[in-house]
């Protein structure tokens, strides 16, 4: 669709071509017949000539179409590259501002009064110092642009040649500028007064004045010039990247541009390409003057775009052509007799526009700088349009037509920056904006290193979850004391001192108030224990589930569906089997993932591994040799399927071996703990991949063990007040613990480090945090409380 | 922590291994230094497991409670007591005894926690009405706080309190030896009786279990 119009229309452009060059080709034939001057052979000369003429302006038109193709597409990147400074400016300020909060929170704390108001203004643009800041960034970093400068003194030789004219360059000046859009754009900006325009007026008064003192020769320029200049110097600048991006593999590019270039290969097109660089070859020359004062090749590139009217003016062309590189003259001399000869230069000069799209392409994050600096200059240049007399109505009267065809033929010939050019259009420079322009940016220069720069900032921060409460689990009337999750489903079972357990489908929701939570009822509620419910294990399968009690028994329960409805009548088969042999609380249970066996501890002083299901489900019992130490919490070491962990009330930990019912090593859990009486540990669980063991003790500590050493690993005060529980993520990254502090932390299990702290329950008693879990296979945590409520966090 | 330096030995907490005879067997603790938001059903916990008998010290809301949040916490105290004689009416009550939920001939009641209320056998009827309580009292909607409760929701407790009534009056009429074996423990029906007296939760005529001076007179009664 798109690419047909301009096709169409491209062909009607090119359609006298033809015709007109067979026209020359016959009055080239005959002109060697001058010297009769015959009235036929007048007549006929004239009628040649007028052909040429017309061949000419056709190719002339051609030329512009394509020159507004690319001043379109050049447009574009330019909106792109604005955005993205604006984005880059608002960090810098957003940063700065909260550099200058944070100093004079540190100067109010220190000295007891507040810092000057002036210096905590939020974000204004007073731009200066980054700009210099970025100047500085960049200038260093820049080479010498000899050989885009060799090629604009070509062009601006080869223009003096056609006889363009000084005033003409002031009008093509002046076109570009208005085919560039600076003033419309500017002036929707101030009108609009939206941020970005905010950020851009401030930007370029500062830069504004901050070029009337570099350019130090302080000559009057016109608006349109200075408009011209600006919107220029971003193409120079990039344009001096050629010399460092000698390789770039942009080979599609490459294609690309010669098949447009191809399509445009006429004397006249390039003229207009050359046009524009001969005066930056001007521009060029003008500096030449400075250049030795300025070392840097990338500083004098710039000087000499906002000088070159002066020199333009004042310094003669044959300076200009004095400056010229050696051969190139030399061979610009030679064709430049005749029109058709040029078209060797106008190759080169095509090869130069190539590689200057290259560079732009290959070197975005120069590109977007350049372009930074020069939008600090743009705006300056509304205000008094009037001055440009002679451009202006010249730009007025082309514009609708130039903005035409260049629409078009921009969408033909550039059809690969189109979607830029779209995204880029929208001139309400948001953030969203600039981050997809961002995007397309990126997507155009793999290869570039400002690429993660740009993009990777925003995404890391997305991608550091942090999680939230979503559900809060309401039905219990006392404490929580154990939850466990569905091992795939979205759903988990709670164990409460309210002697029930309940099943929760967290798909099954209660439209919430207006919290962010939402609250979820349950599906189930289990009841068989006589008093607490204390410990819980959900079977890998999800089938069943196992619950421990203050009444010393195991309950067995065949999970019913999450779907069920909640008021279905009472099915006795829910509790599929009652293990018997403990003789005081069951405090902790723990399932292997794989075998169908179940590990209970009890304040009767035991440890014991059931075969549920089984006709003698008791399979072992693992007792201490010592009196009066009651296990508190057990777990099968995941990666050896023979050994199971047990951590005791006088924070003594012990591997044993299953199936002699021995104990295999004592970790130095005790030796490793204060020595005060009280520091038992309330929860012991193993790593899933790796021989580590980790306990959770009642001083605030959570310890790392190394399960063929017993050696402590790693000790941290984890918590303000006794840790209660653990859980490893299924990857074995994080450890998330509880305690009665009424937090649940966070830990990246590699560095040992708290990620996040979760306030979530409060305190019954000195009791706050019994229990949490994570999800097997879903991104759900969750905690249980003494408050009767249980909490999945997102 | 504020406690654990004024009171350094007593932290009240029932930590893993704690022995079934231990639970909860710490000092107690004076309303007054109760700063949590739990702290009415704290005190009621507390009051009970000091002498389960005692109904009208249980009763006996502290200097200036709230009487709303007080009625609130005892009623969640009674439900979840309740789930106890639930359990217990399980393993007796089942669908082909009682197909319905009556106490006397007098009336059938029906289960109001369906769309429609349904006809539910007295299992169903008692876990239905349970569960059903349990959504309520701690509904988001009708009590968002333990603090401080609005005179609306406090008015939705009678209702709660009619239909928790009849599991005692079913279990008495018709499980009489697991009620009083339950009662004997719990003192709950005494207790509940007490309280919706007290607070005029139910009107008198609905309380069809005898107080327990009478039933303890009445002891040789069989159950139906």
């Amino acid at each position: 669709m798109i690419e047909e119009g301009p096709v169409s229309q491209h062909g009607g452009q090119l359609g006298p071509i033809p015709g007109g060059i067979g026209m020359v080709t016959k009055q080239q034939d005959e002109s060697g017949q001058r010297p009769q001057y015959s009235m036929p052979g007048i007549l006929h000369f004239l009628q040649t000539e007028w052909a040429r003429f017309e061949m000419e302006r056709s190719q002339w038109e051609v030329e512009r179409a394509e020159l507004q193709a690319r001043i379109a597409f050049l447009q574009g990147e330019r909106k792109g590259q604005e955005n993205l400074k604006q984005d880059l400016v608002r960090r810098i300020k957003m940063l700065e501002f909260a550099l200058k909060q944070e100093r004079s929170k540190y100067h109010k704390l220190k000295y007891g009064m507040e810092i000057n108001q002036e210096d905590l203004k939020p974000p204004s643009f007073d731009k200066k110092n980054e700009d210099d800041q970025m100047d500085g960034e960049v200038l260093p970093a820049s080479n010498s642009g000899v050989s885009w400068r060799q090629g604009r003194q070509l062009l601006r030789q080869y223009l003096q040649e056609i006889g363009y004219t000084d005033t003409i360059i002031d009008v093509r000046s002046a076109r570009v500028r208005s085919l560039l859009g600076i003033q419309p754009q500017l002036s929707d900006n101030e009108r609009e007064g939206g941020p970005p325009a905010l950020v851009n007026g401030e930007q370029s008064n500062k830069r504004a004045n901050e070029l009337n003192r570099q350019m130090g020769k302080k000559v009057p320029l016109s608006i349109g010039e200075r408009a011209l200049l600006e919107s220029e110097a971003s193409i120079l600048n990039t344009f001096d990247f050629l010399g460092t991006d000698g390789v770039v593999d942009d080979e599609d590019e490459d294609e690309n541009l010669s098949d447009e270039d191809g399509m445009a290969a006429d004397d006249e097109s390039e003229e207009r390409l050359e046009k524009r660089r001969s005066i930056k070859s001007v521009a060029n020359e003008g500096m030449a003057g400075i250049d030795d004062v300025l070392a840097d090749p990338e500083t004098q590139e710039a000087l000499s775009e906002f000088d070159f009217l002066v020199s333009e003016s004042g310094e003669g062309a044959g300076e200009a052509r004095s400056h010229g590189d050696g051969p190139e003259w030399e061979e610009r001399k030679e064709t430049s007799g005749e029109w058709h000869v040029d078209q060797q230069v106008l190759s080169k000069l095509k090869e130069q526009y190539k590689k200057e799209r290259k560079g732009r392409k290959s070197r975005p994050k120069r590109a977007t700088l350049q372009a930074m600096l020069e939008n600090l200059g743009t705006e300056d240049d509304n205000s008094p349009n009037e001055d440009n007399d002679n451009s202006l109505p010249r730009t007025m009267a082309d514009l609708p037509e130039l903005d035409d065809a260049g629409v078009q033929r921009g969408s033909s010939i550039l059809f690969r920056s189109d979607p830029r050019k779209q995204i880029l259009g929208v001139p309400g420079s948001d953030d969203e904006n600039s981050e997809a322009a961002l995007g397309d940016l990126a997507r155009l220069t793999v290869s570039n290193d400002s690429d993660p720069y740009d993009i990777s900032a925003p995404k890391e921060v997305v991608f550091r979850k942090t999680w939230n409460a979503k559900y809060t689990l309401r039905s219990h009337f006392d404490g929580v004391r154990a939850l466990a999750f569905h091992p795939v489903e979205p759903v988990l079972i709670t164990a409460s001192e309210d002697n029930t357990l309940k099943l929760w489908n967290l798909q099954k929701t209660v439209p919430a108030k207006k919290a962010a939570s939402l609250d979820v009822e349950p599906v189930y509620t289990f009841r068989g224990h006589i008093g607490s419910v204390l410990s819980l294990a959900v079977s890998s399968s999800g089938e069943q589930c196992f619950s421990g009690g203050i009444d010393s028994t195991i309950r067995c329960w065949n999970i019913p569906s999450s779907n069920i409805d909640p008021y279905d009548s009472f099915e006795p088969s829910v509790l599929q089997d009652t293990l018997v042999a403990h003789t005081d609380a069951v405090w902790g249970l723990s399932i292997h993932s794989t075998k169908m066996q179940l590990l209970s501890c009890s304040s009767d002083g035991t440890v014991r591994l059931w075969s549920p299901g089984s006709k003698s489900p008791l399979l072992n019992t693992f007792t201490l040799d010592t009196d009066n130490d009651i296990p508190t919490s057990v777990d099968f070491v995941r990666c050896d399927p023979s050994q199971m962990v047990a951590s005791y009330t006088s924070s003594n930990t012990y591997i044993f071996d299953i199936e002699t019912a021995k104990q295999v090593l004592k970790l130095d859990t005790k030796q490793n703990s204060d020595a005060s009486v009280d520091n038992q540990i309330n929860c012991v669980v193993n790593h899933p991949t790796l021989p580590v063991t980790i306990t959770a003790h009642e001083d605030r500590h959570i310890r790392f063990f190394d399960n063929n050493t017993g050696k402590l690993i790693h000790s941290m005060v984890a918590h303000l007040d006794a840790v209660t529980s653990l859980s490893v993520d299924p990857n074995g990254l994080y450890l998330l613990s509880g305690s009665h502090d009424c937090s649940i932390r966070l830990w990246n299990l590699d560095s040992k480090t708290c990620v996040q702290e979760i306030t979530a329950h409060r305190k019954k008693f000195d009791e706050s945090i019994h229990d949490v879990a994570f999800h097997p296979s879903k991104p759900y945590i969750a905690s249980a409380g003494s408050d009767a409520l249980a909490k999945v966090f997102v | 922590m504020k406690m654990a330096a004024e009171v350094v030995t007593i932290v009240r907490r029932n930590r893993p291994g704690t022995k079934a005879e231990n639970w909860c067997s710490w000092v107690e603790e004076s309303f007054e230094e109760m700063d949590s938001t739990l702290a009415v059903q704290q005190f009621i916990q507390q009051a009970i497991r000091k002498d389960v008998s005692n109904v009208d010290e249980i009763l006996t809301p502290p200097d200036g409670q709230d009487e709303g949040v007080w009625k609130y916490e005892h009623l969640r105290q009674f439900c979840m007591e309740l789930n106890g004689l639930a359990v217990k009416l399980q393993s007796e009550c089942n669908p082909e005894t009682c197909t319905q939920m009556t106490a006397t001939e007098q009336w059938i009641f029906l289960c109001a926690a369906h769309k429609t209320p349904k006809e539910c056998p007295a299992i169903d009827y008692t876990r239905h009405t349970l569960d059903g309580a349990a959504c309520l009292l701690n509904s988001n909607k009708y009590f968002p706080s333990r603090v401080s409760i609005k005179d609306s929701s406090v008015a939705k407790l009678g209702s709660v309190c009619r239909r928790v009534y009849r599991i005692f009056s079913h279990a008495y009429f018709h499980h009489r030896t697991l009620f009083d074996e339950y009662e004997n423990e719990t003192c709950l029906c005494r207790r509940f009786t007490s309280f919706v007296t007290k607070y005029n939760l139910m009107s008198k005529d609905n309380l069809i279990v005898p107080n327990l001076d009478e039933s303890q007179v009445l002891g040789g009664e069989s159950d139906a």
